[in-house]
């Protein structure tokens, strides 16, 4: 049993803080994904799970225990670095048997365990080479190969696909989440790509400044975002945003704006007049006759399936996904439509979500 | 290789070989003198192939007899003097690596309080005039006994070679990049494994740098060896000016000497550069 969990976590570098009041539970055998801005403190939380930085405030506990003071390799953690961190002057089996070695375990079972981690991965050919003699994506694999082999209780990853070309981040995604349903091992994976998060999480962590802004499911951070931060950082295309004025027409609440009239639903009312962020997803954004955002056509992007179409309108640019087949000319006046419990509202100031 | 147009990368060659030929014609001129009688040696203008070789010079100095044709039984008998050169620079060699390895790594990877200045501390030893040190250091050694010694000679050329070989393998270990260390760390490996293991082998091209610097120094060191030691020992560099006499100076002698001094030199550099391949850490990270 692998319960992780940070109870008002904080770190410190001198004088500056970088992390403050991180409270959160991740159970035995979940998929977190920590995602989150450049320089959000996503890498410090997993090397202070690691015990490779010291935690300045707070109690770490896993599996009910409190770690804080445990040496990493007392913890029971495999982690992959943000760069790999392979050992250049040995081959790939050496590198993932390096575990194996430091514990001196006997032949058979390296051997064993070394094939089977480079099997799964696709890289029992390369077992022989060097990692200056392996392409990206294979040494990502090399680094993977290494924490299979740990059987550890934790995995951490730290950005391990960010220096891969799209198409083997999707085919890597899809190895390392099946990877994590074989294991069943408690899984720790830092991103800041919000698909990967959105694809591979069973929970999303997502952090903003040191502090956790929102946890929860894929869907719940897609559906119900807290805050404008976590609705402009899931979802793709992003989220448009339109300041404005909750106001009310034939008894119904309706968000207004230049251009905008947008229905609300009914409990919305009770915002009357308060100055909102309206949030509204491209793909809740359709193409209508008298629909509630006006304004004109300025670039149609082609993206396969469908289009991106970007409308001017209230003074900012507003992204709506399209059928490919829908036709309209460039500078054209076109109308977008929206069901109003798909808008999300944020008060202007403190850019919190406002509840019905 | 990038392409280049043919003109330019002649006149690159040409160039490139001049320099060579400026750097390496005192060193073939010294050769030519070890193998020149000695009314030879001076004559004008200077006799590059043009004369007849003769093994005297060698003969004189270390005492071989070559196929009876020369007269044996050197007077210089340097043959041992050789010796106590290679001696003394393999071993203050080995013993300042070593330490300097250690001490760089605790340097490069460990925390403990002031061990930002401590580069700076080892350093300073090194920015005193050997001279200041060569006197205090003769009556030290007269009374601890080490005067005369192979060890003393050997204690004081790593301590000189030190510093800078600390500096320089820092340099080297710092540019391993920590996660390296990290990653052992998490997957259960004691520091002491992790150094053997994982860092000294990614540091050889450094340790092998680091090697050739000290073993050079102890190989042409001079004043310490003419100070410390009186007649249990004396290296090449000592012994060559003892060529130098009131009477005049025996050039062919003590060019035959330096040939031969340059040898095992020559060799141990050789040995050593297989190691100082660069890109050792190449394929570890990201690129
Ligand atoms: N050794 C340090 N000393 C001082 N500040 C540090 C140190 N290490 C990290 N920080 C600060 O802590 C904050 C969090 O850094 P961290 O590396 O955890 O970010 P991150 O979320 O992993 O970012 P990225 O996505 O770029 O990897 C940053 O603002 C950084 O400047
Ligand atoms: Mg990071």
């Amino acid at each position: 049993m692998a319960q992780v969990s940070y109870r008002k976590i904080a770190k410190s570098y001198g004088a500056v803080e970088v992390m403050r009041d991180v409270e959160l539970d991740i159970a035995d055998g979940e998929f977190a994904v920590l995602l989150g801005s450049s320089g959000c403190g996503k890498t410090t939380l997993l090397r202070m799970t690691a015990g490779l930085e010291t935690i300045t405030a707070g109690d770490l506990m896993i599996g009910g225990a409190r770690v804080n003071d445990r040496p990493p390799k007392d913890r029971d953690i495999a982690m992959v670095f943000q760069n790999y961190a392979l050992y250049p002057t040995m081959k790939v089996f050496e590198n993932i048997a390096f575990s194996l070695r430091v514990k001196k375990a006997p032949e058979a079972e390296v051997k064993r365990k070394v094939g089977a981690a480079a099997e799964v991965l696709n890289l029992t050919d390369y077992l022989d080479r060097y990692p200056r003699e392996l392409s990206g994506g294979q040494r990502q694999r090399v680094a993977m190969g290494r924490a299979m082999v740990r059987d550890a209780e934790v995995f951490l990853f730290d950005e391990p696909l960010s220096n891969l070309d799209a198409k083997l981040r999707a085919h890597m995604r899809v190895e390392i989440r099946q990877l994590h349903d074989r294991q069943g091992a408690t899984t720790i994976y830092v991103t800041h790509d919000q698909i990967e998060a959105m694809t591979m999480a069973d929970k999303i962590v997502l952090m903003k400044g040191g502090k956790v802004e929102q946890v929860g499911t894929p869907d719940e951070l897609y559906d119900r975002p807290v805050s404008k931060y976590a609705a402009d950082f899931v979802g793709s295309p992003s989220m448009n945003f339109i300041e404005g004025e909750i106001g009310e027409r034939e008894g119904a609440p309706i968000f207004l704006a230049e251009g905008v009239a947008a229905p609300l639903p009914a409990p919305m009312a009770r915002h009357l007049g308060r100055r909102t962020i309206a949030g509204l997803r491209p793909s809740d954004l359709h193409p209508a006759e008298n629909g509630a955002v006006q304004g004109t056509l300025t670039l149609a992007e082609k993206t396969g399936a469908d289009q991106n179409l970007h409308v001017r309108a209230a003074g900012v640019d507003i992204v709506s996904t399209a059928p490919r087949n829908f036709q309209v000319r460039q500078g054209q006046h076109i109308a977008l439509a929206i069901p109003p419990e798909r808008v999300h509202l944020f008060d202007a100031a403190t850019e919190r979500r406002l509840g019905a | 290789m990038i392409v280049q147009s043919r003109s330019r990368a002649a006149a690159r060659a040409v160039l490139a070989w001049g320099v060579v030929a400026l750097f390496v014609f005192p060193l073939f001129f010294w050769i030519t003198v070890a193998f020149k009688e000695a009314r030879e040696i001076f004559d004008l203008p200077p006799r590059l192939a043009n004369f007849t070789p003769t093994l005297n010079n060698f003969n004189e100095v270390f005492g071989l007899s070559l196929g009876g044709n020369l007269v044996g039984g050197g007077n210089f008998n340097m043959g041992p003097r050789l010796w106590d050169s290679i001696v003394i620079a393999v071993f203050s060699t080995l013993l300042a690596v070593t330490i300097a390895t250690l001490a760089s790594y605790a340097l490069s990877r460990m925390k403990f309080r002031a061990r930002h200045h401590y580069v700076s501390w080892v350093l300073s030893t090194r920015m005193m005039p050997p001279v200041a040190v060569a006197i205090p250091m003769f009556f030290i050694y007269k009374d601890i006994g080490l005067l005369d010694s192979y060890l003393g000679v050997i204690l004081i050329h790593a301590v000189m070679n030190l510093p800078l070989a600390v500096l320089l393998m820092k340099s080297f270990f710092d540019d391993i990049p920590l996660e390296i260390d990290e990653s052992a760390v998490i997957d259960g490996a004691s520091r002491w494994y992790i150094f053997r293991r994982v860092v000294l082998p990614m540091a050889k091209g450094g340790i092998a740098a680091t090697a050739v610097l000290c073993f050079i120094f102890s190989w042409t060191e001079f004043l310490f060896v003419l100070t410390l030691t009186q007649t249990g020992l004396k290296t090449v560099p000592v012994v060559s000016s003892t060529f130098v006499t009131s009477t005049g100076t025996a050039w062919g002698n003590m060019a035959a000497l330096g040939v031969a001094a340059m040898a095992p030199a020559f060799l141990f550099v050789l040995l050593v550069q297989k190691q100082l391949v660069r890109g050792l850490t190449l394929g570890s990270l990201k690129q």
